[in-house]
């Protein structure tokens, strides 16, 4: 066995030119294959991990995926916001333990700005239950006291290199034009949160009564012209708000999320909804899974391509090698020992691609982690092959063994039939 | 040593036209053990067909060849094989080695194939890869071509090659086809010296067949294919016999 | 040797492809069903390394002499108008007796196995570590909530991983009775859950 391998080795050595092109076209498909099962796991994982420990997300009557999608993950925008007196009187219901309102909206250099209460950085858990935790500095205050205080997630501080004290402007929406800053209230940063791999990282928190405070002297989305309210004006206003975009739930018992979710569907006072975190991410898998059955799709008819390139190389190179197989059985070869070796040949050439794709799976992943990081928030992990990338793999190698069967078969005919006197 | 009974073969035709015709037809034929036999044929006479039906590699249609008292016939496809590995030698006209292993390696390939040939090699040599040294050396092939892969030799230097592989492990019986023809004479006359000697320090049967009746001299027998070979074409040309 | 080696070869062959067609079926999970009716059960009991669980069917965690239509069967509908506005106050007052469903004390400690749609909660990467597990398809929006007494808040010991949203499974555990009177009124069930297994329709 190991003599027919070492002749397998060596006879693909020699014909290593052609076969290269065969093996970098297996080891592309492996590649494809495993890298996408890898960001596919490591984006959904993102998301789940993203919210803990809160029962129900309160919002304006959209999609269940849209809600979640633009008051945890600030991807899109809200369609509706919401009356405080609403949030207010959902708190009051018996079951619920605590409500955190969130208020969305602004950016600034591209992070969205949150508007919540301090009480967001008790309540709110990533993960596996995991709490918020400070870095450096400490939340804003409620009220008054903490208006123009900002919290900055780990990501923002990092990339915009801010530290306690530093000042920053936010930006009405999410433009980049400089009529839409809100340039004459700047903020200060007093609290630092650790990373969470979370969106929260890309996050700029203040309270909601700053909100209040750097909208007082606008109007439909534009500064009022001949308007100012310097900074230390606005305290003087009633800056409590009156609309937010949507609201965490926390209830005393999980299982009265059913009770509340009607509570809140049949609220007569304004259209509301609540979703299950959990439920809305299994439907935004639902419609992501068919784009991802797509990608996988593609990513397999390449390597069936590959493959045949394989089959239909090795087949091309057999008239040639008609002596090579003579001198074999003249040695003392059966014609089963050449579709072995033949069969080897396609075998080694396959195992080494999908190696080779394997390798590049993790050179991609350390390449661009930091970039998936920056760009989208999502932390691509490097790390040992998961089951199912070692299934994919396993699937390469032995559709390569099996299609390695077709020239092999090929060659066993042909020398049964020459025998030792090839007719070429 | 080498047996043909009423041996009769035929290729089959293509779209089954009739009975095909024997192109091999050799009623009786012997070779005794550690002769040297030149046997002599002219090119597309049934040489090749001849040599596969002595090494086992085809099948009579009627009769027997058998060699060192067994029938091929007697034999299934793998133990053809193997009983091949274990007892034959051969040597093509030209392209012998596989041109991706090194010339050592090539000339010890018939041990990969035969656990008799290796012992037979190690009882010689201490080991395998001695006695190839040794059947280097004896066909005088320079030692620093010994690792170089076979494909960097000239013609000359890969017969020579050929002739070690088939000697090593002291088969049996080796076969020849043509070794000569693709050689200068001055190369022929030296090749034949050096396998003549290596067969018999070996005490191994040589049939050498070739179509250059010059040769014929060096050998103990000398045979004639045209003479024992009696296929259909003639037959039907002479009327039944 | 080679003449023998052939077996080995066939065997490595048979071997890696049997290895990449069971990897492939084991990734591709179980098969469950997605009925949009109460599940039923066998009546049979599982044995387990931790003991027998048994199976029960949602009826059992209803007690025996809890009847919601009690203060209704007096009341003849037929003899009121249509949008009647006793007939709303009635079903608010319905209600709000399912929302104070009491729970079956008999089922304190009960090792039980019962079957039941899956609403997770807490999806974590270690698994799914708490879920609701409700009798019905859809107890979500498209019908009333269920009483307190037929939901079940699951905690698993060993969270298990890949179940989606509505999927049906069997749960497997110990139950136990919420003795608070803070939120819901009366209590509801919670369970320690030993194995979480999809279901399949019996034959």
């Amino acid at each position: 066995m190991r003599a027919l391998l070492t002749l397998a080795w060596c006879s693909a050595w020699n014909r290593r030119a052609t076969l290269s092109l065969v093996l970098l076209s297996v080891a592309l498909s492996t590649f494809l294959l495993l890298g996408f099962e890898q960001v596919r796991t490591d984006v959904r994982e993102n998301f789940s991990q993203s919210v803990s420990g809160t029962d129900l997300v309160v919002g304006a009557r959209t999609g269940s995926v849209q809600l979640m999608l633009y008051s945890v993950f600030r991807v899109g925008s809200a369609t509706n916001n919401i009356r405080m007196s609403s949030v207010e009187a959902i708190a009051k219901h018996r079951a619920v333990a605590w409500v955190v309102p969130l208020s969305l909206g602004d950016s600034h250099k591209g992070y969205a700005v949150l508007g919540t209460t301090a009480e967001y950085f008790n309540r709110f858990l990533y993960g596996d239950r995991e709490p918020l935790v400070f870095a450096q500095g400490r939340a804003f205050d409620d009220g008054i006291e903490g208006l123009y205080g900002a919290v900055l997630g780990a990501e923002v501080a990092d990339a915009l290199g801010y530290r306690l004290g530093s000042k920053l402007m936010l930006t009405h929406g999410a433009g980049g034009l400089p009529g839409a800053e809100h340039a004459d209230k700047p903020f200060t940063v007093v609290g630092i949160l650790k990373r969470t791999g979370t969106p929260v990282d890309r996050t700029v928190h203040i309270s909601l009564q700053s909100m209040e405070a750097i909208h007082i002297d606008w109007v439909g989305g534009a500064p009022m012209r001949g308007v100012s309210i310097a900074p230390e004006q606005a305290r003087k206003f009633d800056l409590t708000p009156k609309v937010v975009t949507a609201a965490l739930v926390g209830l005393k018992g999980r299982a009265a999320v059913f009770n509340v979710q009607r509570f809140v569907a049949d609220y007569a006072e304004e259209p509301l909804m609540a979703v299950l975190p959990g439920v809305a991410l299994d439907e935004l898998w639902d419609v992501v899974g068919v784009g991802e059955k797509a990608l996988i799709g593609m990513s397999a008819m390449v390597g069936v391509v590959s493959l045949a390139g394989l089959v239909a190389v090795v087949m091309a190179g057999l008239n040639e090698r008609r002596r090579e197989l003579a001198v074999l059985r003249a040695v003392g070869a059966a014609p089963r020992h050449v579709l072995m070796l033949l069969a080897g040949e396609g075998l080694l050439v396959t195992l080494l691609g999908a190696l080779l794709g394997m390798l590049a799976t993790g050179l991609f992943i350390v390449l661009a982690a930091p970039w998936a990081q920056a760009h989208f928030g999502i932390n691509l992990k490097l790390s040992v092959p998961s089951q199912a990338q070692w299934g994919l793999f396993a699937a390469v190698v032995a559709a390569g063994a099996v299609a390695s069967l077709i020239p092999a078969w090929r060659a066993y005919r042909l020398s049964l039939a020459d025998g030792l006197s090839p007719r070429v | 040593m080498i047996e043909a009974q009423d041996l009769r073969f035929a290729w089959p035709t293509t779209w089954g036209r009739g009975k095909p015709a024997d192109c091999i037809a050799i009623d009786r034929l012997t070779i005794a053990a550690g002769r040297t036999v030149f046997l002599h044929g002219p090119s597309g006479g049934g040489k090749s067909t001849l040599l596969g039906l002595l090494a086992g590699v085809l099948l009579p249609r009627t009769g027997s060849i058998s060699l060192l008292g067994t029938r091929w016939s007697d034999l299934s496809g793998a133990r053809r094989d193997a009983f091949r590995a274990d007892h034959l030698g051969y040597i093509f006209q030209q392209f012998n080695l596989l041109p991706y292993l090194s010339v050592l390696d090539n000339v010890l390939l018939p041990c990969r194939f035969s656990a008799l040939r290796r012992e037979r090699a190690t009882q010689d040599g201490g080991s395998p890869g001695a006695a190839a040294c040794d059947l280097l050396r004896r066909v005088g092939l320079a030692e620093e071509l010994w690792a170089r892969p076979a494909a960097q030799l000239s013609v000359g230097q890969q017969q020579r090659v050929a002739a070690a592989r088939a000697l090593i492990g002291r088969p049996e019986v080796v076969i020849a086809d043509e070794p000569t023809s693709a050689l200068d004479a001055a190369l022929r006359d030296s090749f034949m010296d050096l396998l003549l000697d290596a067969c018999r320090a070996s005490g191994s049967t040589l049939v050498f067949v070739s179509h250059d009746e010059r040769l014929a001299a060096r050998f103990d027998e000398r045979l004639s294919l045209s003479a024992i070979n009696r296929p259909a074409s003639s037959e039907t040309a002479e009327g039944m016999s | 040797m080679l003449s023998r080696s052939w077996l080995k070869w066939s065997t490595v062959w048979a071997l890696s492809l049997g290895i990449a067609v069971g990897v492939g079926a084991g990734t591709a999970g179980a098969v469950t069903t997605s009925a949009s009716q109460p599940i039923g059960g066998t009546g049979v009991s599982k044995p387990t390394a931790n003991g027998v669980f048994r199976e029960i069917k949602w009826d059992d965690l209803v007690p025996k002499d809890w009847d919601p239509m009690k203060e209704f069967k007096s009341i003849n509908f037929s003899l009121m108008n249509d949008s009647d506005p006793r007939a709303n106050e009635m079903l608010k007052r319905m209600r709000e007796t399912w929302d104070n469903a009491p729970t079956n004390n008999d089922m304190e400690g009960a090792s039980v196995r019962i079957p039941g749609y899956l609403v997770p909660l807490e999806d974590t990467k270690a698994g799914l570590k708490e879920f609701l597990l409700v009798p019905y398809f859809g107890a979500c929006i498209h019908s009333p909530p269920p009483p307190a007494n037929q939901i079940i808040y699951v905690k698993a010991d060993k969270p298990p991983k890949g179940f989606h949203s509505m999927d049906t499974v069997w749960v497997s555990g110990t139950l136990k009775t919420l003795r608070s009177d803070s939120y819901m009124g009366a209590s509801g069930y919670r369970m320690d859950a030993v194995v979480v297994e999809p279901y399949i329709e019996p034959k």
